[in-house]
């Protein structure tokens, strides 16, 4: 990891961290669906400081016709970082990061989505990230959940992704920017809430067994508050639709 | 395949333009609501989001510090560019920047830089040696029509809003960046056969040309251009400069009103 343990205090006197939260609390998260109108469903999701809006649009004809399944939809994820979304401006296009971000993510969003309901149809889901400041990932998958919702695309489950991690020799949930950066492990997770079950993993750092398994069960427990906005922001959403629609 | 849709919907196009009225039930010169908020992204160091009728964008302006080009050493830099990503519309595809995404950046640019609303030259640092460059980066979220003016207004209002980091750049004290006007765009698009102000999507669709005018605080103009297939009359012209004037006194007055 970047920098180290030791180097910078990311934990203070008191136990609590620099910004004042307790080891297993989470960064404040709001969310909204439905907020594009181009697209087929959307989301806004602000966690922490971190801003993804994600836009989905489909189920649509798959073409090139070589990405074509016969028994199932293709997802196709795309999720990109603003140029001005981070501290030094980033280059427009994509990079090795988010196409690996990309590739995970659809892989994970496959495992909810019924993709058997749409042989030969493709979804595009579309994630921008206009604020990054750690974590962003777990925001987009949190954001295309809600996304694919809107769009009334039927699924298992929601999914939501949560990240815990390690800072001097303390797991902690909800990485934030130099807890990122000087920390000693990050593990983000998309967890199915319903269900308990996971369909995105990665990690990076240095974790013992006990320590992976304090991160997951932070990871867990994130996942049921972070569900609960997601209904939320849908059930007000759909609140919306029927007063326009009477 | 043969564009059936927008054949079709060119006929209520001019059906309507023949009455006098418009698919969205607007007058020809009216525009649908705008929503500006700034200050409304962490990380960038300056800027806004316009909500113009169902079209949203994002502009975010960053800074640089870098070494001046040998022709002007003593003076910084302005680009803007603009990113129609797929996230924008059905219609946008992954792939390397469009010519109409180009076409975007590049007239919002020039309608920004040309009004000289920025001071190249209190961009320099060291002469020669050190400049700052202003990057405005517009993302279009979602296009339902005119998302130039839309851009426009977004790369102004994240402009006038902007704080330049010299902190970070171990170059003195943070300072709000000096603007001295505000150029705001009106474009124009031909539907059913006549001139509108602010095309909606559907609008749009019909294919015909549009002008985008850039003007500045008094009322000078900074930037033209013309888009897609379609001649004009020079009384056309004059007729939508003189709703272009007073409009763009209208939204200039919108930005200006955010720094409040």
């Amino acid at each position: 990891m970047m920098g180290g343990y030791g180097d910078i205090k990311l934990l203070r006197e008191d136990g609590l961290r620099l910004d004042g939260r307790k080891v297993d609390e989470m960064r404040e998260v709001e969310i909204e669906a439905g907020i594009l109108p181009a697209a087929d469903g959307s989301a806004w999701v602000k966690h922490g400081l971190n801003v993804a809006v994600c836009a989905v649009y489909g189920p649509m004809e798959a073409h090139p016709r070589k990405i074509q399944r016969q028994d199932r939809c293709v997802i196709d994820v795309r999720y990109n970082m603003a140029p001005f979304s981070t501290s030094d401006r980033i280059r427009p296009g994509y990079n090795r990061r988010s196409r690996e971000i990309s590739k995970v993510t659809a892989e994970s969003l496959e495992s909810v989505v019924l993709v058997e309901r749409y042989p030969r149809s493709k979804i595009r889901v579309e994630i921008e990230i206009l604020a990054a400041e750690a974590g962003t990932r777990c925001v987009g998958i949190t954001a295309a959940a809600v996304a694919l919702a809107d769009a009334g695309i039927p699924m298992r489950d929601l999914i939501v992704g949560v990240a815990a991690g390690k800072i001097e020799d303390t797991v902690v949930l909800d990485l934030d920017k130099a807890e990122d950066n000087y920390g000693q492990a990050d593990l983000p997770m998309g967890i199915l809430p319903t269900t308990g079950e996971i369909a995105f993993l990665q990690m990076d750092g240095d974790l013992s067994i006990e320590e992976y398994n304090t991160c997951v069960e932070y990871n867990m427990k994130a996942a049921k508050e972070i569900h609960e906005l997601q209904k939320d922001a849908l059930k007000r959403r759909y609140e919306e639709k029927m007063r326009g629609e009477s | 395949m043969v564009e059936l849709v927008p054949k079709l919907l060119q006929q209520e196009l001019k059906r309507l333009a023949e009455n006098d009225q418009r698919i969205d039930g607007r007058s020809r010169w009216e525009s649908r609501d705008i929503k500006l908020e700034t200050n409304c992204l962490y990380n960038a160091e300056g800027s806004a989001k316009v909500t113009w009728g169902e079209t949203i964008i994002y502009a975010g302006v960053k800074f640089e510090v870098r070494t001046p080009w040998p022709d002007r050493p003593a003076q910084g830099s302005l680009m803007c560019g603009a990113e129609l990503r797929p996230v924008a519309g059905r219609k946008y595809e992954p792939g390397p920047p469009s010519p109409e995404s180009i076409e975007l950046g590049r007239v919002v640019d020039r309608g920004i830089r040309e009004s000289g609303c920025i001071d190249m030259d209190s961009l320099c640092i060291i002469p020669g040696e050190k400049v700052l460059g202003i990057m405005i980066d517009i993302h279009v979220l979602s296009d339902k029509g005119n998302i130039f003016d839309a851009c426009a207004l977004g790369a102004i209002a994240a402009l006038r809003t902007a704080i330049v980091p010299a902190e970070r750049f171990d170059v003195g004290e943070d300072y709000p960046l000096a603007v001295s006007m505000t150029p705001t765009m009106c474009s124009f698009t031909r539907v059913g056969g006549r001139y509108v102000l602010d095309a909606n999507d559907e609008e749009e669709l019909g294919g015909n040309e549009r002008i985008h005018i850039t003007l500045g605080d008094e009322g000078h103009l900074h930037s033209l251009q013309k888009g897609l297939k379609g001649t004009f009359t020079p009384a056309e012209f004059d007729e939508i400069l003189q709703v272009a004037q007073q409009r763009c006194a209208e939204l200039a007055e919108l930005v200006n009103s955010q720094e409040a």
